[in-house]
């Protein structure tokens, strides 16, 4: 070959580098790469037939990458080739191939090329020895560059599954927000827990103190399995409302089998554990404030109901002078009374006190209100009064609720009045030397018991300068601080014999003036309601 | 809740339509793989998975699919997905996934995407 030729066979195969590069940068894999290569080579030293072999490290097997046909002879002429760390090129005799390459790449993996006779039977030269070392160079750089683009590659996996993994805790953390059952949120907790750190399966155990209340597992009805060691389970609990919630995942997968969790995963289990944590209070929160909301609504609502039917004013009655007062708890406690005109000229006085509180009292003192309007002006005697409006009320009532009860008719002329007490607190009666007695007579709570219960009246007289005193529980078991009774030591009695008032006003604001003193700074628990009559 | 891994697989005309179940990790993925592979050997190019029965793939499952799409990519074809729950719809956009694979609502859409498809 004249140096002429050399030149023009080198500036064909430069060119032919270049496109071939660009070629074997493009393979999407080794095997690609590999055939590629092949075809470059063969245009280049024209070869028959040949292979392309690799391996990853010295120890392991040669795989093809290229090449028809049986491998096993070209497997065998690679098998015996000294492999050093450079490029090496032998002839070979009495085979079926007629040379073999090797070269050592950068990752210590090895690329060996066994090659046929050339198109023209002629034999390998020097010439073709430097083509075959320059392409293997070629291999090795796309071979490195293939290596540096999967790298790339999953970099941008990895880092994308970062992003994933941020995304979702907070796709999760809004998800979970939403949650009104507490299994579903468990469920979706777990699930995405499991999915964003590889588990293989995990767990949540909600248990109350030493017993286990519930166990959820993902994928569900798989069997839990003790994990190989401890580095393969992570574990987030936290307490809540007297449970503890424990969530836990188990062996990390790999494409190659499963593996120890790493500290994020740790720290994805634990936020999202917090997050299922602070749902849970926000839960109990809003409940809370739903109850509140609802109690607040019926405190509203029996409080209206009580004050619509409680007395603006009372009546003038010439000669007397009567006044009356209800200061509702928050509670709203159901008391009751009033001052009723009757048609014959007489009046009714009335003192009530529905058992229990809230909207229930309020609509039996509603009912209470209703019948005795019904009932109080049509000629009954007081004690017919009473009986009739026991069984009305034991009708319109629940087996827990009842109503005590003063009812009394009031002759102003003569200053008479026929009291039933019904199961009530007994009615005090200011003698004009301030001696005070008490008129209990009756019978049973109104509706505690239909079964036609006789009622006894009391009557007494009223004469000028003696006063009555009507009230309701909420003024005798009025309590301080030191949870002791105002009345426990007969103080209301007290109070009346002592106090001479110019007006029932001032005796009613005296004598709240006296409970105040008495319950200090103690929440008022029950209604307090009081009616006071004075004769002139 | 997501259960255990399952798939059911039918040919329609030259589609392969894999239907799965439960959670796509590893051993879900390595399942679809060898389901694509035996199909993918004997010349199948578009493939159909229908995920309608999977709420939760992990990033292992995904490499799986990814293994999926390069090979069908690379040999001219085309895979979709259909029935995609919006949290695994999120999870493979986010890993650009979409980018090299169609998305259909249905098995049936997914079919007809590839009428006038050249693979």
């Amino acid at each position: 070959m004249t140096t002429q030729e050399v030149v023009d066979r080198l500036t064909i195969q430069i060119e032919s580098l270049q496109d071939g590069f660009e070629l074997l940068s493009k393979a999407p894999n080794l095997k690609e790469l590999g055939k590629s290569f092949f075809h470059l080579l063969r245009g280049n030293v024209t070869a028959v037939d040949g292979f392309v072999l690799f391996r990853n490290a010295r120890e392991t097997a040669w795989e093809r990458l290229f090449g028809k046909g049986d491998a096993t002879a070209a497997l065998e002429c690679v098998g015996g080739s000294e492999v050093s760390n450079a490029f090496s090129f032998h002839s070979l005799k009495d085979r079926p191939f007629a040379v073999v390459a090797v070269h050592s790449l950068h990752d210590g993996s090895h690329i060996a090329l066994v090659l046929g006779r050339k198109l023209d039977k002629s034999g390998y030269s020097r010439l073709d020895s430097l083509t075959v070392q320059m392409l293997i160079q070629l291999f090795a750089n796309a071979y490195q560059s293939l290596l540096q683009r999967q790298k790339e590659k999953g970099l941008v996996f990895s880092l994308n599954h970062r992003l994933l993994q941020l995304n979702s805790l907070i796709d999760t953390g809004i998800q979970l927000s939403r949650f009104h059952q507490e299994t579903s949120l468990h469920h979706t907790a777990l699930e995405r827990a499991a999915a964003l750190t590889n588990a293989s399966y995990g767990s949540v155990t909600i248990s109350s103190g030493w017993t286990r209340k519930e166990r959820i597992v993902f994928p569900e009805n798989i069997a839990l399995k003790r994990p190989k060691d401890a580095s393969h389970r992570i574990r987030a609990a936290f307490k809540f409302s007297g449970q503890t919630y424990a969530y836990e995942l188990f062996d990390k997968e790999s494409r190659t089998g499963t593996g120890p969790f790493e500290e994020t995963d740790r720290l994805l289990l634990d936020s999202l554990a917090r997050q299922v944590h602070a749902v849970l209070e926000n839960h109990y929160l809003h409940l809370q404030e739903v109850e509140k909301q609802k109690i607040e609504r019926d405190i509203a609502v029996a409080a209206s109901i009580q004050q619509r039917i409680l007395p603006k004013s009372l009546p003038v009655i010439p000669g007397y002078d009567l006044f009356g007062t209800n200061i509702p708890t928050r509670f709203v406690g159901g008391d009751y009374y009033d001052c009723i005109a009757l048609n014959d000229g007489r009046f009714a006085l009335i003192m009530a006190d529905v058992s229990g509180k809230g909207v229930p009292a309020a609509l039996l003192v509603s009912s209470f209100h209703a019948y005795l309007s019904a009932y109080v002006d049509t000629g009954l005697s007081i004690v017919d009064l009473a009986r009739r409006l026991n069984a009305v009320i034991y009708g319109a009532s629940t087996e827990e609720r009842y109503i005590t009860a003063v009812l009394a008719y009031f002759t102003p002329a003569t200053g008479d009045v026929e009291f039933v007490n019904a199961g009530h607190t007994p009615v005090y009666l200011r003698r004009s030397g301030g001696a005070v007695e008490d008129i209990a007579d009756g019978g049973l709570a109104l509706g505690m018991i239909d079964m036609d219960f006789p009622y006894t009246s009391a009557r007494v007289t009223i004469s000028a300068g003696e006063q009555l005193l009507l009230y309701t529980d909420g003024v005798t078991e009025a309590m301080n601080s030191k949870e002791q009774l105002y009345d426990a030591t007969g103080a209301l009695k007290k109070f009346m014999e002592s106090f001479a008032p110019q007006t029932a006003e001032s005796f009613i604001s005296g004598l709240l003036a006296d409970l105040s003193r008495f319950t200090g700074s103690a929440p008022q628990n029950d209604d307090i309601t009081a009616m006071y009559v004075m004769r002139l | 809740m997501e259960h255990e891994f399952s798939l059911t697989s039918e040919t329609k005309g030259a589609c392969l339509i894999i239907a799965t179940s439960g959670y796509i990790n590893n051993t879900g993925g390595e399942a679809i793989l060898k389901e694509f592979s035996s199909h993918f050997e004997r010349g199948t190019r578009k493939v159909v998975i229908n995920l309608a029965h999977s709420r939760v793939v992990n990033s292992i499952g995904m490499s799986f699919l990814i293994e999926i799409i390069d090979q069908l990519n690379e040999a001219g074809g085309k895979l979709v997905f259909t029935n995609v729950d919006p949290a695994v719809d999120k999870m493979l956009g986010i890993m650009g996934l979409f980018g090299f694979a169609g998305k259909e609502k249905t098995v049936e859409d997914a079919l007809k995407s590839f009428t006038g498809s050249s693979s």
